[in-house]
């Protein structure tokens, strides 16, 4: 009884409102950088391990030209871009001379590079954290508590970005052939789209939103060479949970797995650094009752 | 092999074991350490290979196994005194094959990449559950304890020292090898590389693949915590930073480096590895980024020397 | 006129020319020297039983196999091996054996995937668009269902439209009419004489004698990987001694 006490101690309707929100918030973001991941994954089968180093040099991108200019949104702008095209980089050095070979051999490759980026990262910036300020630092009063207008931006933003990439992936013209060379790489090349660039691009556009993703969500911790891990698991848990290359599947499991750690963490009984147990808890259960994804339909 | 190659193979064993015995006599007590570290790395990325040369899967998780070897361990030599050698393996082997069962029978439901994802994140967990309960794995700071006797508790002992722990690490890692290099030879191990080259295949001949698939993740992970085991042993502490994914990630170099599919590339990639680290940090000092270097070399490697350094000499000397 | 005589006239033009070509599929030996020709507008037929080397002859030509010894010619420069994307857009496209649409783009997704391609006006595209409708009407009512959903004589149409949206010179159809019901295999003979007369080329692969037959001008006859027999359809009748020999009917 002490621990169920102590368990849910503090606990009110209030608190649940702001969990909420704070999950929807981490979410958006998470649903952001999994998006990248699935593109990548559903192009040309390669997990990117160094998905979360990308959105980390993001973030480090977004202080380097915050100091520079003091402009948030071309922070955000140029990070975007610069990631996206160091992820272009990387893909023609790295990952092109790879095509044909064991689809392992490109989980090695980028975990190669995170190794790379990450020392690169501590290297260059050292271990203290920066700071990203956030070009809104307004409140609103919700119940007891001043809840920040920049988190909703964030959220906002996330969602713009990726309804935008959605709008692209079906409407424009590259958009249709990053779907045609998702499911028929062959067929794509014989009706002319030039398969190697599409792969480029492909990786240089989840870059960029894995950057977009770090930019945004720099005000709320620190920026550090570390964080990029974190965020890679968790998106690899949201990547499997929303069935492998399943973008709506992804958007929906990063959600969920956001707020059932935002509920985790009103507990008083698990510390903060616990509550990422909870994601795992879902890719356990997952894994045992739906290996193919959660929100993926039976196949018959 | 032709009973030729047989011969020249127990020879070339022989003085390969002789030479690493001899070794700790002529070297000084910091590069005696450093080949028994070399060892002990290397039996971990021994165990991997059985994964990912034998049966295709590539773990990222063996930093799980190797961890709880060492913290079984450190149960062991913490509870009872006089600490005793033995329970220590008892505890750490435990310890590390409860925790590959666990990981073995999701992980292997998922196949390729998702089963490397997969066992990256369950041992997360692991990192995850040890860091935060401090009441009983001391948390950041790890557990520490002192080192047990060599021998047998009431008939014969000795207290370890640089020389005696190279030979035992040595004799184990030595023993381990054959054991493994048994196995990957037997029905079993056959069962396992015919997994490697066409899955369906083998199920369709009606072998029960997932079970030998948490066989094979149980047996590795076991290995794995050996080598934790002797870890805790010849540095007396357990910390979390040897439960976190950096320490797979590099099991998973050393085999790339030294070459999979071949038990002793990855001992030779983890000396390789090692050496490159020593040597980068002589030259730039401390501080200095090595992972940076190492990163591209394991990359190119990747790239233009599939084979790792073994394959690759093998190839040389067959010309 | 004899077939070499309308091989030599087309000798000086051909569209594509293919010359000893020798592919392997790991150790197998599939094509061994394969040459043959195909002149500008010209129908031609490759016969041939199963697993005899025709749609990987198909493949070579498109680059999506790689010949070990051998060239392919096009219009008098050497591709042998070019990225496929680049003949597709140079004028060569690929309808291949399954068919391979785009299960999960809509029917107008799929045609746009050949349409897109810079330097086509939109005039143009709507010609090309209200075209193959012409020829497909039932292509134009399901233009927003998705391709996997179409029936398999829907997919060889929406394939074949899909192909003509390059403005290719030639296309190499690999066994447009396997598995379809007798009106749709009409409708397909019908096509292929519809893009003869607008002086398209087809390298036509078949098991359907008489249809190729009637649609070429010209067929190979194909045996364990190499070409035997080369005559003017109109030399050869379905009940040949050749075609019982090589096909067995």
């Amino acid at each position: 009884m002490d621990l169920l006490q102590q368990c849910f101690h503090g606990m009110s309707f209030d608190l649940f409102v702001i969990q909420t929100l704070n999950g929807i918030v981490t979410g958006m973001i998470l649903a952001l950088v999994a998006s990248g991941l699935t593109l990548i994954f559903g192009i040309m089968d390669v997990v990117n391990f160094a998905h979360g180093e990308l959105f980390m040099l993001g973030a480090y991108m977004g202080v380097l030209v915050l100091a520079t200019t003091g402009s948030f949104w071309l922070a955000l702008i140029l990070a975007t871009l610069i990631v996206g095209l160091i992820g272009a980089a990387l893909q023609i050095t790295t990952l092109r001379p790879l095509i044909g070979r064991d689809p392992l051999t490109t989980i090695l490759a980028t975990f190669g590079i995170s190794l790379i980026l990450q020392n690169y990262a501590l290297w260059q910036f050292g271990p203290v954290a920066r700071k990203i300020q956030e070009p809104y630092t307004g409140h609103f009063n919700l119940f007891y508590l001043e809840y920040p207008w920049y988190r909703l931006v964030i959220a906002g933003l996330s969602a713009a970005i990726i309804g935008g990439f959605w709008m692209f992936l079906k409407y424009g013209k590259y958009g249709i052939w990053i779907r045609a060379t998702t499911q028929d790489r062959v067929m794509a090349q014989a009706m002319g789209i030039p398969v190697p660039w599409v792969h480029t691009a492909a990786f240089a556009i989840g870059a960029g939103m894995a950057a977009a993703s770090g930019v945004l969500f720099g005000p709320l911790v620190g920026v550090n060479h570390i964080m990029g891990l974190d965020w890679v698991l968790k998106a690899f848990i949201v990547v499997v949970v929303g069935g492998m290359g399943n973008l709506g599947g992804s958007i929906a499991a990063a959600i969920l797995i956001s707020l059932l750690e935002a509920y985790a963490s009103m507990l008083g009984c698990i510390s903060p650094a616990q509550a990422v147990i909870v994601s795992f808890v879902v890719l356990v259960l997952t894994l045992l009752f739906r290996p193919t994804g959660l929100f993926v339909p039976t196949p018959k | 092999m032709t009973p030729r190659d047989h011969k020249y193979y127990w020879i070339g064993f022989a003085v390969i074991i002789a030479a690493l015995a001899i070794a700790p006599l002529v070297l000084p007590p910091y590069w005696q350490r450093f080949l028994t570290e070399i060892l002990i790395w290397g039996l971990l990325a021994m165990s991997s290979d059985i994964l990912i040369g034998y049966t295709g899967m590539v773990s990222f998780g063996h930093s799980a196994f190797f961890g709880l070897g060492m913290y079984g361990a450190a149960a062991a030599l913490l509870m009872f005194k006089p600490a005793n050698m033995w329970l220590a393996f008892v505890f750490g082997l435990t310890g590390a094959a409860l925790v590959a069962m666990f990981v073995a029978y999701f992980s292997t439901r998922l196949r390729d990449i998702y089963f490397a994802i997969t066992t990256l994140i369950f041992s997360q967990i692991f990192y995850v559950i040890i860091f935060t309960w401090t009441d009983v794995t001391g948390g950041e700071n790890g557990l520490s304890f002192s080192r047990p006797q060599l021998g047998i508790p009431g008939v014969w002992t000795t207290p370890f020292t640089g020389e005696t722990m190279h030979w035992f690490v040595l004799a184990v890692v030595a023993g381990s090898y054959l054991i493994l290099r048994r196995i990957t030879q037997s029905p079993f191990g056959m069962v396992l590389q015919s997994i490697r080259e066409n899955e369906p295949r083998t199920r369709a001949i009606g072998y029960p693949v997932e079970r030998y698939k948490i066989v094979a993740v149980m047996l590795s992970g076991m290995f794995a915590g050996l080598a934790g085991v002797l870890y805790a042993i010849q540095n007396r502490f357990a910390a979390p930073d040897f439960v976190h994914f950096l320490l797979s990630g590099e099991a998973v170099i050393f085999n790339v480096m030294g070459g999979i599919g071949t038990l002793v590339g990855p001992i030779v990639g983890a000396g390789f590895f090692l050496l490159l680290r020593e040597f980068l940090g002589r030259l730039f000092g401390e501080q200095f980024p090595y992972l940076i270097p190492l990163g591209f070399i394991f990359i190119v490697m990747i790239i233009f020397l599939p084979q790792g350094l073994l394959g690759f000499a093998r190839r040389w000397l067959n010309r | 006129m004899s077939a070499t005589a309308a091989a030599t006239e087309i000798q000086n033009t051909p569209l594509i020319g293919v010359e000893d070509l020798h592919t392997f599929y790991g150790k197998s030996h599939i094509l061994h020297g394969i040459s043959l020709k195909v002149g500008a507008g010209e129908v031609v037929g490759l016969l041939g039983r199963n697993g005899v080397g025709k749609s990987t002859t198909l493949k070579t030509i498109m680059g999506l196999v790689r010949p070990s010894q051998g060239r392919v010619v096009y219009q008098g420069y050497p591709i042998t091996s070019m990225a496929p994307h680049k003949l597709a857009r140079m004028g060569i496209a690929y309808v291949p054996e399954d068919r391979r649409i785009f299960r999960l783009l809509t029917v107008m997704e799929n045609l746009r995937t050949g349409l897109d391609r810079g330097n086509v006006t939109d005039a143009r595209k709507r010609e090309l668009l209200d075209k193959v409708f012409t020829y497909f009407p039932v292509l134009a009512e399901r233009r927003d269902q998705a391709g996997g959903t179409l029936s398999g004589g829907e997919q060889q149409m929406l394939a074949i439209a899909r192909a003509m949206m390059l403005e290719p010179k030639i296309i190499l159809l690999d066994e447009p009419t396997e598995g379809l019901m007798p009106r749709m295999v009409s409708q397909i003979s019908e096509i292929i004489g519809a893009l003869h007369r607008e002086g398209v080329a087809i390298l036509l692969v078949e098991q359907n004698v008489p249809l190729t037959l009637a649609a070429s001008q010209r067929v190979y006859i194909m045996e364990k990987g190499e070409v035997r027999h080369h005559a003017l359809a109109s030399e050869l009748k379905v009940g040949d001694p050749v075609i019982q020999q090589y096909l067995g009917i």
